[in-house]
C-alpha cells in the first residue's frame, strides 16, 4: 500500500475555519499551521549543522547542549495545564442544583436579616436553613471532589513512570541519558525497539522502520531513510517523530524539535484548545432547575399577592415570598444525585471503566453515536496471521487474543513445508527471559509481519529458536524494496542430507514469478494456468479482506551444483532464485479484539451507531469494519453498487448504499453540509486516513446532527476528538497519556465491550435518577402546603423548618438513593437512545404528577394527621383557623382551647412540636408508599417485585427506625423539636398511603393498556 | 445537541418562552392545545374534588369520635400554668413598673385589673353561679344537675379578694407603694391539684431579688388558698360559667421599691421546676414603683 493518497495532518479546510467561533482557538490553529512550515528535512546536512550548531559526527558540545536545555526546557510533553485543585473543587460547588441552593441560602440570609431588623430575635429558622443549605452544598461538593480525586488517582497510577533513556552523542562520545535532557541539535541513535526520543532528522539509517500508529493510526511500518522524499514533513522519510517506535534497524539523527514543539506535542496541545462540553446530565439538571425555579417564583409570587390581599404588611409578605421560594428547593436532591452517580461510577469501576467526571457516568447512556478509533481500540494493535492459502484452500488461523479459537487442519504435508519456510525465512526473535509469558504477549525484535509469523509458527510448530538452530542458516538476503522478497539458505536438519534448502518469502506476485511448481498435498505439481488462476483468486480474496499477504516458496538446491561449503554471496546472488516451489500464502492483519463484534452488535440493538474513524488505509479499515460488524453483511457502499450494477458511481442513488467509506482525502474536499448529508444517508460509516483535525470535524458534524457522541481512542491523534466528544473514552493500557488526559472515561482493560456495560449503566441511572427525583420532589409539596395554609388560614404552624430538613436530609435520603439499585423495567439495551430534546430527565408530566397529585395526597394526609393530633389534644379544626396570632403570642399564658382549658405559651409550643412530628410521620408514611410506587414507571410493582430491591427494603426499614428514633429518643423535643407522639397517629396517614399506591397502580395500568392515549401523555413521566 | 449547548441569548430565551406560551404552529398554549387544557383542568378538578371530599370525610369521622366534654388526651397539660396580673411585659419578662406620681402610669395597672375582674363581679357571679358550694372539698359531680344539662360551678367573687378586690380601693394600691397583683392558675379538665383534701393549694410568693425592699406580703383570700371546691374543672361544655379561683397578693414596697418576685401555687400535684416552661406552677415578675 503506497502513500498514494496525500494526507496532510494539519490541513485545515476553509469551512472549518469559518465555523470556529472562538477566535483564540482559530489563531492558535493558524499558528500551528504556520509552524508546520519546517524545512529541516529539505536543507542539506551542512545547513542543518549550521542551524543547530552541531556536528553529525561528533554531536553537540555538552556545554552548548546545557545552554540550549536552559533555553528550551526539558524534552517532555508538558501535561496539559491541569485544572488547579481549587478550581476542581469550586466546580463541584457550581453546578445547576448547587447554584439554586446558593441562591436559596442568600435569600435565607436576607430574610433572616429582615427579621433581625424588625427586632424579631426568636426566629433563627432562616439562619439554620441558610447554614444547612451551604453545608449540604459543601459536603456534597467534598464528596464529589473526593470521588473524582480517587478516580484521577487510579488513572494516574497507569501513567508510565519509568524515565525513557536515549543514546546521545555529545563531544564525540556516546552517552546514555534520560530522554528529557535532550535538546535541539543533539545527535541521537535509535535502534529497533526504542521509542523515538524527539522529532529527528535522519542522518544515517540501516533498514530503519518506524511504527507511526500512535501518531496517525496506521499499523503499517514506515521506512525511514536519510533522503528527503516529500516536501511535507509528515510525508517525508527522513524525519522520525517523537513517541513513535522504531521497529527495526538502526538510525542516527539530529533532533529538530523537542518537547511540546514536536508534532505529537502540538496535537496534544490541540486537545487543550477544544472546549469542554457540558454533559447531558448537567443540561438535564439545568432544565430541571429551570422548572423548579419557575414553579418556585410562580408560587412565591402568587402567595405574595395573596398575603398582601389578606392584609399582611409588605415586609411580612416579602418574607413569605422568600420562604416559599426557599421551600421549593429540594435540599436532599443534590446529595441524592451525587450519591446515585457515584454509586454507578463505582459499579463501572468494578467493570474496569474509570470515570473522571461523575456526570459522565450518565453520558454513555444517552450516547447515540460512538466514533471509534480502529487501531488498539477495535483491534489488538498487533499483526497476527489471519489466513493461509495452501492446498488450494483458504485456511483461517486463530486470531483471538487468548488462542481460544478454532485452528485449521495441520495434517497436510504442504503445511509442514509452508511452516518450515515461514519459520526459517524470518529474522525476528523473541526478547530473552520471557518463558512464563503467553506467546502472543511476548516481546519480539523485528517488524510487524515477521513478529506475526514468528508468533504464529511458535504457536503451531513450537520452539522456533531451537528449530532454527537445527536448520543452520548459511546466508540471508534481507528484504528490500526493489526485490520485494527475502530469502535465506539453510543446511538441512538431517546431517546425511547434504542439500541446501533455499526459503523465500515476499510479495506474492514476485514470488509467483519465480516459481515453476506448486505444492499440493505434499506433491510438487507444475505451476500451470489453472493453479495461477487459483493463486490469483486467493490473493485477491485475502487482499480484499484488508490483509497483508505474503507468498512463501522453497527449493532444495542441487547438491552437485551447490555442494557443502559453497560460498553463497548475498550481494551477487550466485545461486538459483527461480524455478522454485510455491508453498502457500500467509496473510496477516491486525485482528479485531474478540469482544468487539459482540459489543458492536449490542450497541446496534441499543440503537447506537458505531462509526469507525481511523488513520489507517480504507481497505484495511473497511475489512475490519466488516469484521466487527460496523459494516454489516449485505451492506454495500456506493462503489459496490456501481460495481454490481456496472454503472458509473455518479448514477448510483446514494440512499441505496447503507455503508460508506470516506477517506481523509475525500473528507478534505467535503463541505460540512456534505459531511452531514453523508452521515445522514449512510447508517454505516467508516472514515479512513483521517487526521486529528478531521476526527474533530466528524465529531462536530455528528453533534450538529443532534447526536450525543462518544469517542474512543488511544493515540495522541485521538485526543482532540476525545476532548470534543460528549464523552471521550480512552484505553487504559494501550492509551497514551494525552488521550487519557483528554478523556472522560478510561477503560482499564482496553475492552471495547466495557462500553456496552457503560451504556447499560448510564441508561439505568438515567431511569433511576428520574425515579429518585420524582420521589424527592413529591415531598416538596407536603412540606410547602403547611406554610401556605399557615399564611392564608392562620393555623398554628403544622410543620417546622428543622423538621423539613430532617425529612430532606436524613430520613428520605436513603430511600431515594436506594432507587438507584432498582433493576431496569424493560430491556433497556433494546431501546433507542433517548432523544435529548424530548426525553428529559424531569419533564412537565413528572413535575405535575409528583407535585400536584401524589404531593397533594401527601399534604392531605399530613393535614388529616395534624388536625387529628390537634383535636385530640383539645384544639378543634375550626378553632385552629385564625388562631395563629394568639397561639404565637409569647405573652399570652392562658389561651383557651376548645374545651376551655388554658395553655401557657410553652405548652402550646410543645403542642406545635407535636404537630410537626405528626406531620413528619405522615410524610414519612406516605413517602414509604411513594418509594414503592416509584420503583416502576410503567410496570406494576407486582410485576417488578416488592422485595427484589433489597436495598430499598432496607432503606424503608431504616427510614422507619430513624423516624422512631427521632420521635422517641429522650431530649429530642428541645433539640430538634420532635415529640414522642401517640402511636395511633402513625396510622392516620396509612389510608392515604394506600390510596397513593392504588392510584399509581391505576395510572400504570392505564399507561400500559392505552399507550399513546391522553392518559399516557399526561400521566406517564 | 449543538443548539442545546449553545449559550442562548436573553432574546432567544424570551423568544423560546414566547413560543412556549403560544405556539401558533400547532396551536398550543403553554404546551397544550386549548382542548387539552380543558381536559387536564377537568381531570384536576375531579381529582381535587375527590381528595377534598375524602379529607372532609376524614375530618368528619375525627369530629364524630371526639368527646364534647373532655379531650382525648392532655399530654401537654400535666400541670397547670400560672399567670400574674397586671400582665405587662417588658422585653422578655413580666415587669410591673409604675409611677405613683404619674396617674396615667398607675391607672394603666389598675385598669388592667378592673378589666380582668369583670367576670368576677359579685352580682354577675351571683347571677350565673348561684350555687352554694361546700368549702374545703373537691366538688365532684358525676351527673349533669345544673341548668341546660350542665354542671354547677362554684362562684368566685371579686369581694373575696378583700383589700385587693378593687372595690374599696379602686387603685389596687397603685397610687401608693402597696400594689396588689392577682395570681391565676390555668384550668385543666379533671385536674385535682392535691391528693390530700385537707391541704388545699395556696399561693406562696418569695422575693428572689431585693428582699430588703419588700416589707410585707399579704394574701387574699386568707393564706392565699384556692379552695378545693373549685376543682375539678369539667370543661367549657359542662361548666360554661366556671371561673378560676384567684389569689391577690399585696406587697409593701420600701427603700428602693423594686423586687423580683416568684409566686408559686403550692400543692403536691403541681410541678414548678420545668425549665422549659417558666409559667408552669409559678410566675416570676419584676415589681417596681417609682415616685
Amino acid at each position: 500500500m503506497n502513500k498514494k493518497d496525500t494526507y496532510n495532518m494539519f490541513e485545515m479546510d476553509g469551512e472549518m475555519d469559518k465555523k470556529k467561533k472562538k477566535i483564540k482557538k482559530k489563531e492558535k490553529l493558524e499558528g500551528m499551521k504556520k509552524e508546520m512550515d519546517i524545512d529541516d528535512h529539505e536543507i542539506t546536512i551542512d545547513e542543518l549543522e549550521m542551524r543547530y550548531n552541531t556536528s553529525v559526527s561528533k554531536g553537540m558540545t555538552s556545554i552548548f547542549a546545557q545552554q540550549v536545555l536552559e533555553r528550551d526546557g526539558p524534552n517532555e510533553l508538558k501535561p496539559p495545564k491541569g485544572t488547579p485543585e481549587y478550581v476542581k473543587f469550586a466546580r463541584q460547588l457550581a453546578g445547576g442544583l448547587q447554584c439554586l441552593m446558593w441562591v436559596a441560602a442568600v435569600i435565607c440570609f436576607i430574610a433572616f436579616g429582615i427579621e433581625m431588623g424588625r427586632g424579631n430575635l426568636t426566629s433563627f429558622d432562616n439562619l439554620y436553613l441558610a447554614i444547612t443549605l451551604i453545608a449540604v452544598v459543601v459536603v456534597t461538593g467534598c464528596f464529589g471532589y473526593y470521588q473524582e480525586f480517587k478516580s484521577t488517582n487510579i488513572i494516574a497510577s497507569f501513567k508510565n513512570l519509568v524515565p525513557q533513556q536515549a543514546v546521545v552523542i555529545r563531544d564525540g562520545k556516546k552517552n546514555q541519558i534520560n530522554a528529557n535532557q535532550l535538546v535541539v541539535g543533539d545527535l541521537v541513535e535509535v535502534k529497533g525497539g526504542d521509542r523515538v526520543p524527539a522529532d529527528i532528522r535522519i542522518i544515517t539509517a540501516q533498514a530503519c522502520k518506524v511504527d507511526n500508529s500512535s501518531l496517525t493510526g496506521e499499523s503499517e511500518p514506515q521506512t525511514r531513510s536519510p533522503e528527503c522524499t516529500h516536501e511535507n514533513p509528515l510525508e517525508t522519510r527522513n524525519i522520525a517523530f517523537f513517541s513513535t517506535t522504531c521497529l527495526e534497524g538502526v538510525a542516527t539523527g539530529v533532533i529538530i524539535n523537542t518537547g511540546d514543539r514536536t508534532i505529537i506535542g502540538r496535537i496534544a496541545s490541540l486537545a487543550s484548545g477544544v472546549g469542554n462540553e457540558k454533559t447531558p446530565i448537567a443540561i438535564e439538571i439545568e432544565h430541571f432547575v429551570d422548572i423548579i425555579a419557575g414553579l418556585a417564583i410562580f408560587f412565591g409570587f402568587t402567595f405574595f399577592v395573596v398575603a398582601m390581599f389578606i392584609g399582611y404588611a409588605f415586609l411580612e409578605a416579602t418574607i413569605f415570598f422568600m420562604a416559599i421560594v426557599v421551600a421549593y428547593v429540594p435540599e436532599g436532591l443534590l446529595a441524592t444525585v451525587t450519591v446515585c452517580l457515584s454509586l454507578t461510577a463505582k459499579r463501572l469501576a468494578r467493570k474496569n471503566c474509570v470515570v473522571k467526571n461523575l456526570e459522565a457516568v450518565e453520558t454513555l447512556g444517552s450516547t447515540s453515536v460512538i466514533c471509534s478509533d480502529k487501531t488498539g481500540t477495535l483491534t489488538q494493535n498487533r499483526m497476527t496471521v489471519a489466513h493461509l492459502w495452501f492446498d488450494n484452500h483458504i485456511h483461517a488461523a486463530d486470531t483471538t487474543e487468548d488462542q481460544s479459537g478454532q485452528s485449521f487442519d495441520q495434517s497436510s504435508e504442504t503445511w509442514r513445508s509452508l511452516a518450515r519456510v515461514a519459520s526459517l525465512c524470518n529474522r525476528a526473535t523473541f526478547k530473552p527471559d520471557q518463558e512464563g509469558i503467553p506467546i502472543p504477549k511476548r516481546l519480539v525484535v523485528g517488524d510487524a509481519s515477521e513478529t506475526a509469523l514468528l508468533k504464529f509458527t511458535e504457536l503451531t510448530v513450537g520452539n522456533i529458536m531451537d528449530y532454527r538452530n537445527r536448520f543452520k542458516k548459511v546466508v540471508e538476503v534481507p528484504f528490500n524494496s526493489t526485490n520485494k522478497f527475502q530469502l535465506s539458505i539453510h543446511e538441512l536438519e538431517d546431517p546425511l542430507d547434504i542439500r541446501y534448502l533455499l526459503v523465500m518469502k515476499g510479495a506474492p506476485e514476485r514470488i509467483l514469478e519465480r516459481c515453476s511448481t506448486i505444492l499440493m498435498k505434499g506433491q510438487e505439481l507444475p505451476m500451470d494456468e489453472q493453479w495461477k488462476e487459483a493463486f490469483q483468486t486467493a490473493y485477491m480474496d485475502l487482499g480484499g479482506l484488508g490483509e497483508r499477504v505474503l507468498g512463501f516458496c522453497h527449493l532444495y538446491l542441487n547438491d552437485r551444483e551447490f555442494p557443502r561449503g559453497y560460498r553463497f554471496d548475498p550481494d551477487e546472488m550466485n545461486f538459483t532464485t527461480s524455478g522454485l516451489c510455491f508453498a502457500g500464502l500467509i496473510s496477516m492483519i491486525d485482528p479485531p479484539r474478540a469482544t468487539v463484534p459482540d459489543a458492536v452488535m449490542k450497541c446496534r440493538t441499543a440503537g447506537i451507531r458505531v462509526i469507525m474513524v481511523t488513520g489507517d488505509h480504507p481497505i484495511t479499515a473497511r475489512a475490519i469494519a466488516a469484521n466487527v460488524g460496523i459494516i454489516t453483511e449485505g451492506s454495500e457502499t456506493v462503489e459496490d453498487i456501481a460495481l454490481r450494477k456496472r454503472i458509473p458511481v455518479e448514477q448510483v442513488n446514494k440512499r441505496d448504499a447503507r455503508a460508506c467509506v470516506i477517506s481523509g482525502g475525500q473528507l478534505k474536499d467535503m463541505s460540512s453540509e456534505e459531511l452531514d448529508e453523508a452521515l445522514r444517508n449512510h447508517p454505516e460509516m467508516v472514515f479512513a486516513r483521517t487526521s486529528p483535525q478531521q476526527k474533530l470535524i466528524i465529531v462536530e458534524s455528528c453533534q450538529r446532527l443532534g447526536s450525543i457522541v462518544a469517542v474512543t481512542g488511544d493515540g495522541v491523534n485521538d485526543s482532540p476528538a476525545l476532548k470534543k466528544a460528549d464523552i471521550g473514552i480512552a484505553m487504559g493500557i494501550a492509551g497514551s497519556d494525552a488521550a487519557k488526559n483528554a478523556a472522560d472515561m478510561i477503560l482499564l482493560d482496553d475492552n471495547f465491550a466495557s462500553i456496552v456495560t457503560g451504556v447499560e449503566q448510564g441508561r439505568l441511572i438515567f431511569d433511576n435518577l428520574k425515579k429518585s427525583i420524582a420521589y424527592t420532589l413529591t415531598k416538596n409539596i407536603p412540606e410547602l402546603t403547611p406554610y401556605l395554609i399557615y399564611i392564608t388560614v392562620s393555623v398554628p404552624l403544622p410543620l417546622g423548618c428543622i423538621t423539613i430538613l430532617f425529612i430532606e436530609l436524613a430520613t428520605d435520603i436513603f430511600p431515594s438513593v436506594s432507587l438507584a439499585y432498582e433493576k431496569a423495567e424493560s430491556d433497556i439495551m433494546h431501546l433507542k437512545p433517548r432523544n435529548p430534546r424530548r426525553d428529559r430527565l424531569v419533564n412537565e408530566a413528572l413535575a405535575a404528577y409528583s407535585y400536584f397529585q401524589i404531593g397533594a395526597i401527601e399534604s392531605f394526609a399530613g393535614f388529616t394527621d395534624y388536625f387529628t393530633a390537634m383535636a385530640q389534644e383539645g384544639w378543634f379544626p375550626l378553632m385552629c383557623v385564625g388562631l395563629r396570632s394568639q397561639w404565637e403570642d409569647v405573652h399570652l399564658q392562658d389561651l383557651q382551647d376548645s374545651y376551655g382549658q388554658e395553655w401557657t405559651f410553652s405548652q402550646r409550643l410543645y403542642q406545635e412540636y407535636t404537630c410537626y412530628t405528626v406531620f413528619f410521620v405522615s410524610i414519612e408514611i406516605c413517602q414509604i408508599f411513594d418509594v414503592i410506587i416509584r420503583k416502576t414507571r410503567r410496570l406494576s410493582v407486582f410485576q417488578q417485585g416488592f422485595f427484589r430491591n433489597r436495598v430499598l427494603v432496607t432503606a424503608i426499614v431504616f427510614q422507619l427506625c430513624l423516624g422512631n428514633l427521632l420521635c422517641y429518643c429522650p431530649g429530642m423535643p428541645n433539640i430538634f423539636n420532635f415529640m414522642p407522639i401517640r402511636v395511633q397517629w402513625w396510622f392516620v396517614p396509612l389510608p392515604y398511603g394506600i390510596l397513593i399506591f392504588v392510584y399509581d397502580e391505576i395510572r400504570k395500568l392505564g399507561v400500559r393498556r392505552y399507550p399513546g392515549s391522553w392518559w399516557d401523555q399526561e400521566l406517564y413521566y | 445537541m449543538a443548539t442545546l449547548k449553545e449559550k442562548r441569548t436573553c432574546g432567544q430565551r424570551c423568544e423560546d418562552f414566547g413560543r412556549f406560551v403560544w405556539n401558533s404552529d400547532d396551536g398550543t398554549c403553554m404546551g397544550r392545545t386549548p382542548e387539552k387544557w380543558v381536559y387536564i383542568s377537568l381531570y384536576y378538578v375531579a381529582f381535587y374534588v375527590v381528595m377534598t371530599s375524602l379529607f372532609s370525610l376524614a375530618i368528619y369521622v375525627l369530629m364524630y369520635t371526639l368527646d364534647p366534654y373532655r379531650p382525648d388526651y392532655q399530654d401537654r397539660l400535666k400541670s397547670p400554668g400560672v399567670m400574674v396580673w397586671p400582665d405587662t411585659y417588658g422585653e422578655e419578662d413580666i415587669e410591673i413598673f409604675y409611677n405613683t406620681s404619674d396617674k396615667a402610669s398607675w391607672m394603666k395597672m389598675s385598669n388592667i385589673l378592673h378589666k380582668f375582674l369583670i367576670p368576677y363581679n359579685d352580682t354577675h357571679q351571683h347571677g350565673c353561679n348561684n350555687f352554694n358550694c361546700t368549702q374545703g372539698m373537691y366538688f365532684i359531680q358525676n351527673s349533669f344537675s345544673g341548668p341546660d344539662h350542665t354542671k354547677w360551678a362554684c362562684p368566685f367573687m371579686q369581694s373575696m379578694l378583700g383589700n385587693c378586690s378593687g372595690l374599696g380601693d379602686p387603685t389596687f394600691g397603685y397610687n401608693s407603694t402597696m400594689p396588689c397583683v392577682i395570681i391565676k392558675m390555668n384550668r385543666i379538665i379533671d385536674f385535682l391539684p392535691s391528693n390530700h383534701s385537707d391541704r388545699p393549694p395556696y399561693v406562696n410568693c418569695t422575693i428572689l431579688d431585693g428582699k430588703d425592699n419588700v416589707d410585707k406580703i399579704e394574701y387574699f383570700p386568707d393564706r392565699g388558698i384556692m379552695d378545693m371546691s373549685y376543682f375539678p374543672y369539667y370543661g367549657k361544655q359542662a361548666q360554661p360559667t366556671y371561673v378560676n379561683p384567684l389569689v391577690a397578693v399585696r406587697f409593701s414596697l420600701v427603700r428602693e421599691k423594686q423586687a423580683k418576685i416568684q409566686c408559686q401555687v403550692v400543692s403536691d400535684k403541681i410541678s414548678y421546676q420545668n425549665v422549659h416552661d417558666p409559667y408552669e406552677g409559678k410566675v416570676i415578675f419584676y415589681l417596681k414603683a417609682v415616685k
